[in-house]
């Protein structure tokens, strides 16, 4: 007797959302990503075409940052003090797209000014062709001022601006709407509170095929369960039909696992927690995986290696099998 | 089908006679909705409703348990496809592979290696659950010997791995013990497997060209009496596996298919190196595996598999918590503010994220409230003068910080007094009742 | 330690006290009275001094500006005395005296068939004992004994089992009594009236009766025989003065519950009560209110407390305990337990309260810590014990209580809301008396308010209902968005940026009593909004629960006193009720009191608020994460799936246009 597999049919479908605009389309990009328009959960080739792969960002600073763990540091080396060699450098290693994090402070320590970060979005957009995704400092005030002028300045690159947050959205994604960018809007692994805020951004009028979300994480051993479940949930409303949930979703497991004890120190830690480099490639790519497994679209990671080793895991899992 | 609490109450006798423990017949039925309880602990339930409950509360996927000197590995019994919808039950058992054409003293080396590794994550201690040996030599003499000498190193449970009879009954001879897992049957040699199986109490892995196949053989092992079975779907590569299993599951759940209703073996490191090895591991944690056989043994590729393994199988239905500890927010020096709060997840979120958000630097004292936030902890006498001290001493605030002042949630003002005694060294500061007034009171207040 | 002298400009005396003494204990030493409604939580603000002399460590300065601080406010209850200081003591402002519900409340309707033999188990009975004499050596308490047996009205002509009636009842009598059927009887010339409270007994045993009152000579039938039923709320107490040969209601009378003063909600309460004498004081303030309302109740209807034979209470458990004296401190921990949910039948003496001595105290069942007596009652009088269709109770108050179900099953579960909806916890909310914004409408192009005070006086806050139709009036002309948040984009001088972040101002210093304006801040909004959301996830978490849909629920009944007030379209807008047809809704006023009159009346009321005790089935919120996921989900307005608020959806698009 043949088994019938079980394959669910979803009333909805996660919104195709593009980053990066060419020339063609008013941008200066050489290439765009566009990720989203699924009809299944994810990899369920059999029950639906799977029409974009899950991509990888690198993450890079407008300067050289105080406090990452001296793997990065060691493995980017010099580029780190220029934003647009670290552009290029992160493009040889496989990076579909870039995600730039502002400092709050410039590396003199004083507060970085609107025209320090527009110059350094500028050089970045300058060295590479990739699509850009640009973040604030993460506070509120100033992410607000930084990103307004980038928006400005940058008019019709298609760039992901964040942070979206629920407590400060209608700056950024006016500065969006303004000028054709998108935004990326954030919330604290609950699933109601990211459904919330897509509402919020909505109501403005922005377009929701320009807006991307991103639940957040905790790293492996810090929380990535929560995460995790909270994809799942958000994927599973979006394919029920929830309008509100069908958003492509960026998550930043470099960020996270980077943060961690486990990734960030080698010394004075257990020795049951073995080598610490292959230790914190581990921690970076076992929550990416994780968190694709659950849905994400975008994960922003650090380090070279851990992008050359997801890449070839999505690679494997956007190949369609023949079940039997 | 899962029955609701209503369903499940108008089965029951509606006496509210208490004799289950429980004050209603309806708390009772809510319990067994939610498979918390046993129906047996209902004395007066009529033999009807009985046959028709049992029947909703079968396992759909059958428990496992491979054993062996003390120590147990379980797999199986999941009733859910995604974790948020209940929880996922057993840990998928993680067992290092060895082989017998290694030599015996490296065998044992590797073995008493991973026997050994044991690591803590918050307060638990976390190992392997067993070892795999797998005949390669041909030899069942070299095999039975392999296994001697891995029998001789660990307790732990072990699964034998040859589609030669001979080598698993040499093997299963050497293994001593009961409660082994062979690997594995298939349509030649399933006979001879389960006579084997039988004489030793082992459970058997089956594997078959395609599904189908697989659900026969299942049919036929266990119409041969052999009923503890695990199934391999005969893919190494990350698509094809996360295909298969998330079929096997649906199957087993959705559509009641006992012939697939088995837990799942996999061998991540059969398909490329200890690179992959490790984030198909994973992804086997997360998407269905009970059984995960690996082929390195690395302390670095472990730990994150055994964390992952924790995280995953957390009770989602737990108030979410964060650990409890100092917390140091904007890289905070000695002399920046002390702020306290509870260990609920989203209080913890909102006190950090605006201080955060702020860019204020600030030390952050979660202590243990066990996933209460503020009002409803300190309510409830779980975040109260005596366990703020005691967190405060237990983190040893008082090592780095080198002022004094503590700055309480505006809600719990009325501990200030309390908490002053606690920690006569320390003076109390009431913070505003909202965290969204926190960066304000610290740029005014403080 | 060192000892510092605290003066108080209104004590002759100042106090001596040690180093890290509370500014309220140093008060109370030198017999200073200052008003903590918060229970020294440092939450209400009210007992703020000004140190007119030397200086304290405020631990808390919430409540006050910085400006306050300048001038040397202190909240007594946050601040230590370090040094020799001199307080000043603004004049206490009292609780407003009155009610303003009191005498203007409708007529209680006397339930149909109210039949006082039939129903009632206080009996007045008028005697003639035939004396005693040399041949008739019978003692007294068996000679009334005797006579009482031979009455045919002591024995129930049974609805249901026939056989309680069969026998004539057992007596039982008092001491203290006993002391005085003697002297009564002869004074009387052995004709006498009698007060018994006759109980049936299960399975057939012989009824018990016991003897409250002798009192010489006999008494006209039409004379009222006098009880009264009581409810215990947190925030007010209410009694009702009943005639039980009618069964009318005479005089309803209400004020609010002594124990405010040492907090508002009943976790202060708790606390305040588990303090050394804590308990003793609550007790002590109860009984005044309880007693103070009873003499004002026979005041009115011209009778004498000690005329009144038997009280019936509903209160919740905290309340409950703290009027019985019990230790309420386990209801508060975990996990949540109380001393008794359904107190055995008590004397009034034994409890305090100023009505016969003899009388029982009949304090109704409760479910469980948070469920109490109250919510019995109230499903009693709200009669879905007895339905067919399933109902929805909601009781909105500080604890949000929920009852869902019909005559087959009940569920229950409370949730803490906060005080909220009662005005406090916002910055200028108030309690609805005179001088209460109640309902708010605002311009969608002006953006100006215009709104209606109570009692025709200028105003001085926004009740619960007034801040309900606020919200949703700021909701939907889109001041506020969905998360709450105001939107400063809008062309309007009422948003503005004040200390808790931006507000909205209803009315100008100049409009309003206090001189001072009237306001609505981002931190009110918040606290608003998690109130409606902890009492709507309460809701939907007993829905879920039992897996009975929401949308099915034929009634949805409100109860409790805020009820009254309540307006369904802006509670649905707001996402509070669910958005049920409005036909659906029914208001059902203070139900409490209206159960304990119903149990008061009649037995089998009585026995029916019993087996709804015993078969309603609690849930516990905090034992799972599905009460939370709700919450958040409701912490949205109307609420994050807006599938379930149809009718506001097809509203906020008619607004758009």
């Amino acid at each position: 007797m043949p088994i019938e597999f079980v394959k669910d049919s979803w009333p909805g479908t996660v919104r195709t959302v593009t980053i990066g605009a060419t020339s063609a389309d008013g941008g200066t990009r050489t290439s765009t990503v566009t990720v989203g328009g699924q009809k299944a959960l994810p990899f369920m080739h059999f029950e639906a075409e799977t029409p974009y792969s899950p991509v990888v960002a690198i993450e890079i600073l407008d300067r050289r940052p105080d406090n990452w763990s001296p793997l990065l540091s060691e493995t980017w080396g010099e580029v780190m003090d220029d934003p647009a060699a670290w552009a290029k450098a992160a493009e040889e290693a496989g990076a579909d797209m870039l995600q730039l994090t502002l400092s709050a402070t410039n590396s003199e320590g004083k507060e970085t000014e609107p025209e320090e970060a527009v110059a350094s979005v500028k050089a970045v957009l300058a060295a590479t062709g990739l699509p850009l995704i640009v973040f604030g400092p993460g506070q509120a005030e100033l992410d607000n001022v930084l990103l307004v002028p980038i928006a400005d300045a940058t008019k019709g690159e298609r760039l992901l601006l964040g942070i979206c947050e629920d407590k400060n959205y209608r700056t950024i994604v006016a500065a969006a709407m303004a000028n054709d960018h998108l935004v990326n809007a954030r919330s604290p692994m609950d699933v109601n509170l990211a459904k919330q805020l897509n509402i919020l951004i909505s109501d403005m009028s922005m377009p929701l095929d320009r807006v991307i979300m991103d639940p957040t994480t905790g790293a492996l051993g810090y929380g990535i369960e929560y995460g995790y479940s909270a994809m799942e949930r958000l994927r599973l409303a979006a394919l029920q039909g929830d309008a509100m949930t069908q958003l492509p979703m960026l998550v930043t497991p470099g960020f996270e696992a980077w943060k961690t004890k486990e990734s960030k120190v080698g010394e004075d830690v257990p020795e049951e927690w073995g080598n610490w480099m292959e230790r914190a490639i581990n921690w970076e790519t076992l929550t990416a995986i994780a968190l694709l497994e659950s849905g994400a679209d975008i994960l922003v990671l650090r380090h070279p290696e851990s992008v050359r080793r997801v890449k070839v895991a999505i690679a494997d899992l956007m190949t369609v099998p023949e079940l039997a | 089908m899962a029955l609701s609490g209503i369903q499940i109450y108008k089965m029951l006798p509606k006496t509210n006679c208490k004799d289950c423990g429980f004050p209603t017949c309806l708390a009772f039925a809510m319990k067994l909705a939610a498979k918390q309880v046993e129906l047996s602990l209902c004395p007066h339930v009529s033999e009807e409703s009985q046959a028709a409950l049992s029947a909703s509360a079968a396992p759909p996927i059958r428990l496992v348990t491979l054993s062996s000197n003390g120590h147990e590995v379980k797999a199986g019994n999941e009733v859910v496809l995604f974790r948020h919808e209940k929880t996922f039950y057993h840990r998928p058992g993680l067992f290092v592979r060895v082989k017998d054409n290694e030599g015996l003293d490296q065998i044992k080396e590797k073995v008493a290696e991973a026997d050994a590794y044991q690591v803590t994550y918050v307060g638990i201690d976390l190992a392997l659950d067993g070892f795999a040996i797998e005949a390669v030599s041909g030899e069942p003499g070299a095999f039975a010997e392999a296994v001697a000498a891995v029998r001789a190193t660990t307790e732990r449970p072990l699964v034998l791995i040859s589609s030669d009879p001979d080598s698993i009954a040499a093997g299963l001879e050497a293994a001593e013990t009961t409660g082994t897992l062979i690997y594995g049957a298939g349509q030649d040699n399933w006979e001879t497997m389960v006579v084997l199986a039988k004489e030793h109490k082992a459970s058997l892995a089956l594997s078959a060209d395609s599904l189908e196949e697989l659900a026969e053989l299942t049919d036929k092992v266990k119409a041969a009496g052999v009923e503890d079975l695990v199934i391999d779907p005969g893919t190494r590569d990350f698509s094809a596996s996360l295909s298969y299993a998330t079929q096997i599951r649906r199957l087993a759940l959705k559509k009641n298919f006992s012939q697939l209703g088995y837990p799942i073996i996999v061998f991540p490191g059969e398909s490329t190196g200890p690179e992959q090895e490790s984030m198909l591991a994973a992804q086997a944690i997360a998407k269905y595996a009970g059984f995960i056989i690996l082929d390195h043994f690395s302390a670095e590729t472990v730990y994150p598999l055994l964390v992952l393994r924790e995280n995953i199988y957390t009770d989602p239905q737990k108030p979410i918590q964060v650990q409890p500890g100092l917390y140091e927010i904007n890289g905070p020096s000695a002399e920046d503010p002390l702020l306290v709060t509870t260990n609920f997840s989203i209080t913890y979120f909102s006190v950090a994220n605006e201080v955060e958000g702020a860019g204020l630097p600030a030390w952050l004292l979660v202590t243990d409230a066990e996933g209460m936030s503020v009002l409803t902890a300190w309510a409830a006498g779980k975040f109260d003068a005596e366990r703020i001290a005691k967190d405060v001493k237990q983190f040893k605030v008082a090592e780095k910080v080198d002022h004094r002042h503590m700055v309480i949630p505006g809600h719990v003002a009325v501990i200030s007094g309390e908490l002053e005694e606690e920690l006569p060294e320390w003076k109390i500061r009431v913070g505003p009742r909202e965290s969204v007034d926190l960066p304000i009171f610290l740029k005014q207040a403080l | 330690m060192a000892q510092h002298s605290v003066s108080f400009d209104v004590a002759s005396e100042a106090s001596t006290v040690p180093t890290g003494t509370l500014l309220t204990e140093a008060a109370q030493q030198a017999g200073v009275e200052i008003d903590q409604p918060c229970g020294g939580q440092g939450r209400c603000g009210r007992c703020m001094v000004q140190v007119t002399d030397g200086d304290v460590r405020r631990r808390s300065t919430l409540r006050l500006s910085n400006k306050d601080v300048t001038k040397g406010f202190a909240l007594a209850c946050q601040s230590v005395v370090e040094s020799d200081v001199v307080i000043a003591v603004p004049p206490q402002k009292k609780v407003e005296r009155r009610l303003s519900t009191d005498r203007t409340v409708a007529k209680v309707t006397v339930p149909t068939g109210y039949d006082y033999l039939q129903d009632q188990i206080i009996r007045r009975i008028n005697l003639d004992l035939r004396p005693p004499s040399m041949d008739d050596q019978i003692d007294d308490w068996n000679r009334l004994q005797t006579a009482l047996r031979r009455e045919p009205f002591l024995v129930f002509a049974d609805k249901g089992s026939s056989e309680s009636g069969q026998f004539p009842p057992q007596l039982e009598i008092s001491l203290p009594l006993m002391r005085e059927i003697g002297r009564t009887l002869r004074e009387a010339s052995w004709q006498v009236s009698a007060i018994l409270e006759i109980n049936s007994q299960p399975d057939g045993k012989p009824a018990v009766a016991r003897l409250i009152d002798l009192q010489a000579g006999h008494v006209d039938e039409d004379v009222p025989l006098w009880a009264v039923a009581i409810d215990i709320g947190t925030t007010t107490v209410t009694i009702w003065l009943v005639d039980l040969k009618t069964g009318e209601v005479v005089t309803q009378v209400a004020e609010y519950n002594g124990q405010i003063s040492r907090g508002e909600d009943v976790i202060s309460r708790i606390i305040f009560a588990s303090k050394n004498g804590g308990s003793d004081e609550m007790r002590r303030l109860i009984l005044k209110t309880v007693n103070a309302l009873v003499k004002r109740a026979c005041k009115r209807a011209k009778c004498e407390s000690e005329k009144i034979m038997k009280a019936t209470v509903a209160g919740n458990s905290t309340m409950m305990h703290l009027l019985l004296g019990l230790p309420a401190e386990s209801i508060r921990l975990m996990p949540f337990v109380t001393t008794v949910n359904s107190p055995p039948a008590l004397r009034a003496e034994d409890i305090g309260l100023a009505i016969h001595p003899e009388a029982t105290i009949d304090c109704l069942p409760g479910v469980a810590s948070y469920v109490g007596a109250d919510i019995s009652a109230g499903v009693l009088s709200s009669g879905m014990d007895d339905d067919q269709e399933v109902s929805l109770f909601l009781d909105i108050g500080t604890n949000g209580e929920t009852v869902l179900g019909s005559h087959e099953w009940l569920v229950t579960c409370a949730c803490s809301a906060g005080p909220a909806f009662e005005g406090a916890g916002v910055l200028h909310g108030m309690r609805a008396t005179r001088g209460a914004i109640e309902e708010v409408w605002i311009n969608s192009r002006s953006f100006e308010p215009n709104f209606r005070v109570i009692g025709d006086a200028k105003p001085r806050g926004l009740c619960g209902s007034g801040l309900i139709s606020l919200l949703a009036e700021l909701f939907l002309t889109g001041l506020l968005d969905k998360a709450g948040n105001f939107n400063s984009s809008r062309p309007t001088k009422r948003i503005r940026r004040g200390e808790h972040g931006l507000e909205y101002v209803i009315a100008w210093s100049e409009e309003t009593q206090n001189r001072e304006d009237i306001v609505i801040t981002h931190v009110d909004v918040d606290n608003l909004l998690r109130a409606k959301a902890a009492i709507y996830a309460g809701f939907t978490v007993l829905a879920d629960g039992v897996g009975y849909p929401l949308e099915e629920v034929e009634q949805v009944l409100i109860g409790g006193a805020f009820g009254k007030y309540i307006n369904v379209e802006k509670a649905v807008e707001i996402g509070l009720l669910p958005d049920l047809p409005w036909e659906r809704f029914h208001f059902l006023g203070n139900t409490s009191v209206q159960g304990a009159y119903l149990a008061l009346l009649d037995r089998e009321a009585r026995n029916r608020i019993q087996d709804i005790a015993g078969r309603m089935t609690y849930i516990e919120l905090s034992a799972d994460n599905s009460f939370y996921d709700a919450f958040t989900s409701a912490l949205f307005l109307p609420h994050t799936d807006l599938d379930l608020f149809p009718s506001v959806v097809k509203e906020l698009k008619k607004l758009e246009i």
